[in-house]
């Protein structure tokens, strides 16, 4: 394994903390871009007073959110009340452990990468279930079902979509998937079909495993006051919205990994400019994420599980099968 | 498909918003524009002779649906203008704080005695601002007050009320 930092566990270490503090920085700003963003999508300011633009909002949400009552109800359960937010950062923050930022800039090249995130996005549904039944409400817990349900059904597409990356590159550790695409062979590109395919699969299914708009039907405003974060006040209402955005950023990193070369693009192959491309994609994909989230209303619950059973999975069984095919196809070609 | 055509349409609406200026009016920091017709406040009024036109009669506390006005009414006296016995009210206060503004207590007044009008900061700043006492009603009297009055309400309904039928054929002008 390659290491910067002395040990595998000092590199772990160093890098561990550094990203995991840089990328919740990065996440309150983007929040406060989102909020900008959504707000002139809808002929609105966003953000204002707050500093110049707006841009001390972040440190003002984060202090009116610690001093706010922080109630458990006499009802619920403590520990699985007051353990939720906090896992649900902490499994938000999983996936990132074997994410490659650039060459040799990865916290664990674990050589099942694939896996590994694959099972730490199946967690998330751990802590909001934990929130839905702790907190001893109707609503709460019956946002958490939702939630179980959504997760069980896009856990399939989702795993789908990630095997043809897999497929494609022949290994299941993200460097290599990252060294497959590498000098613009992006499997978004080519192969042309099962790639791309597989690439907005991905999207959808994460999107619904972190019950983004418009697959929030365990939040569900509308329906279930606040679904499952209903009870929580303060800062714990704060660590799940962090949570629920943190997840949409690692998205945005997987799918430019899987999908889109991860770190490849012109240029001699410096971890700067390799940082400066990955943080450039990731970018212009979350954008492009919520493009999508504030032009879409949320979808209803049968809704979303016929999109899942009769569309996606089908379409995911489909392009694994066709990504083999090509795999197969490729072979026979170069050994002709 | 038919479900492709939507989403895009949504895509395309919310991209084609980004470029356009937010419609947002930073209402307390500058002044806002308002409709011609727009009117929030309330006023009473003197007739021409210099009496309060105010005759007690509480037609509009009856009718108030918000319950939000209080009329104390005073023994009937002689007017030092015409010298003719008439009603009075010592008191009157109006609670805009629950008031919706539906404009019936102007309405139903036969003597045309209260009205809206339009406040420059309105809604105001402190809750006092929003409790209407009798003297501070009869300040607003100088504030530019809605064409709307009991009387000319009353005789533009169409057809007329039964009370008017047979003497207000020619007086229907349309809603002054």
């Amino acid at each position: 394994m390659n290491v910067l930092f002395g040990s595998p566990a000092l590199h772990a270490l160093v890098l561990g903390v550094g990203i995991v503090s840089a990328l919740l920085g990065v996440t309150s700003y983007f929040i406060w871009f989102e909020r900008k963003f959504a707000g002139r999508m809808q002929s609105r300011i966003g953000p204002k007073h707050v500093g110049p633009y707006g841009l001390l909002q972040p440190i003002a949400d984060a202090f009116k959110l610690l001093i706010k009552a922080d109630i458990t109800p006499d009802t619920a359960d403590r520990a699985l009340f007051n353990l939720a937010p906090l896992l649900a950062v902490c499994v938000a923050l999983l996936s990132l452990a074997v994410l490659p930022l650039a060459s040799g800039l990865v916290i664990a090249d674990l050589d099942v990468g694939v896996l590994f995130f694959l099972a730490a996005g199946a967690l998330t549904v751990v802590p909001t279930w934990m929130a839905g039944w702790g907190s001893n409400n109707k609503y709460a817990l019956l946002g958490g079902m939702r939630a179980i349900a959504q997760s069980v059904a896009y856990g399939v597409p989702l795993v789908l979509a990630a095997l043809v990356p897999v497929i494609l590159s022949g290994s299941m550790k993200l460097s290599d998937i990252v060294a497959a695409q590498a000098g613009g062979h992006w499997f978004a590109l080519w192969p042309p079909g099962p790639g791309l395919g597989a690439g907005v699969l991905f999207v959808l299914a994460s999107l619904a495993e972190g019950n983004r708009i418009p697959f929030d039907i365990p939040e569900a405003e509308s329906e279930l006051v606040s679904g499952i974060s209903t009870e929580y006040t303060g800062m714990k209402f704060g660590m799940f919205y962090l949570g629920e955005y943190v997840h949409s950023l690692v998205v945005a990193a997987l799918f430019v990994t899987l999908f889109l070369g991860g770190y490849d693009g012109p240029g001699p192959d410096v971890l700067a400019l390799q940082l400066l491309w990955f943080v450039l994609k990731v970018s212009l994909v979350s954008v492009l994420l919520l493009w999508v989230r504030w032009s879409y209303v949320r979808l209803r619950s049968d809704q979303l599980m016929t999109l899942c059973w009769k569309y996606l999975l089908p379409s995911g069984l489909l392009l694994v099968a066709a990504s083999a095919v090509w795999v197969w196809w490729t072979e026979q070609g170069g050994s002709r | 498909m038919s479900v492709i055509a939507p989403l895009l349409d949504a895509l395309r609406t919310t991209i084609r918003n980004l470029g356009r200026k937010p419609i947002t009016a930073m209402h307390p920091f500058e002044p806002r524009t308002r409709a011609p017709r727009y009117r929030q406040s309330f006023a009473l009024l003197h007739e021409a002779n210099g009496d309060e036109a105010c005759i007690g009669c509480k037609k509009c506390e009856k009718i108030c649906p918000s319950e939000v006005i209080v009329v104390g009414t005073a023994a009937k006296r002689e007017s030092p203008a015409t010298g003719k016995k008439r009603g009075w009210a010592d008191d009157f206060t109006l609670d805009l704080q629950a008031c919706i503004v539906c404009e019936l207590c102007v309405q139903v007044c036969p003597v045309d005695a209260i009205v809206m009008v339009r406040v420059p900061n309105a809604p105001g700043f402190e809750r006092e601002d929003l409790f209407l006492t009798m003297k501070r009603l009869y300040e607003n009297e100088a504030l530019p007050h809605a064409p709307a009055i009991g009387s000319s309400m009353i005789a533009s309904h169409n057809p007329a009320p039964a009370s008017q039928a047979q003497a207000a054929a020619p007086a229907q002008e349309p809603g002054t």
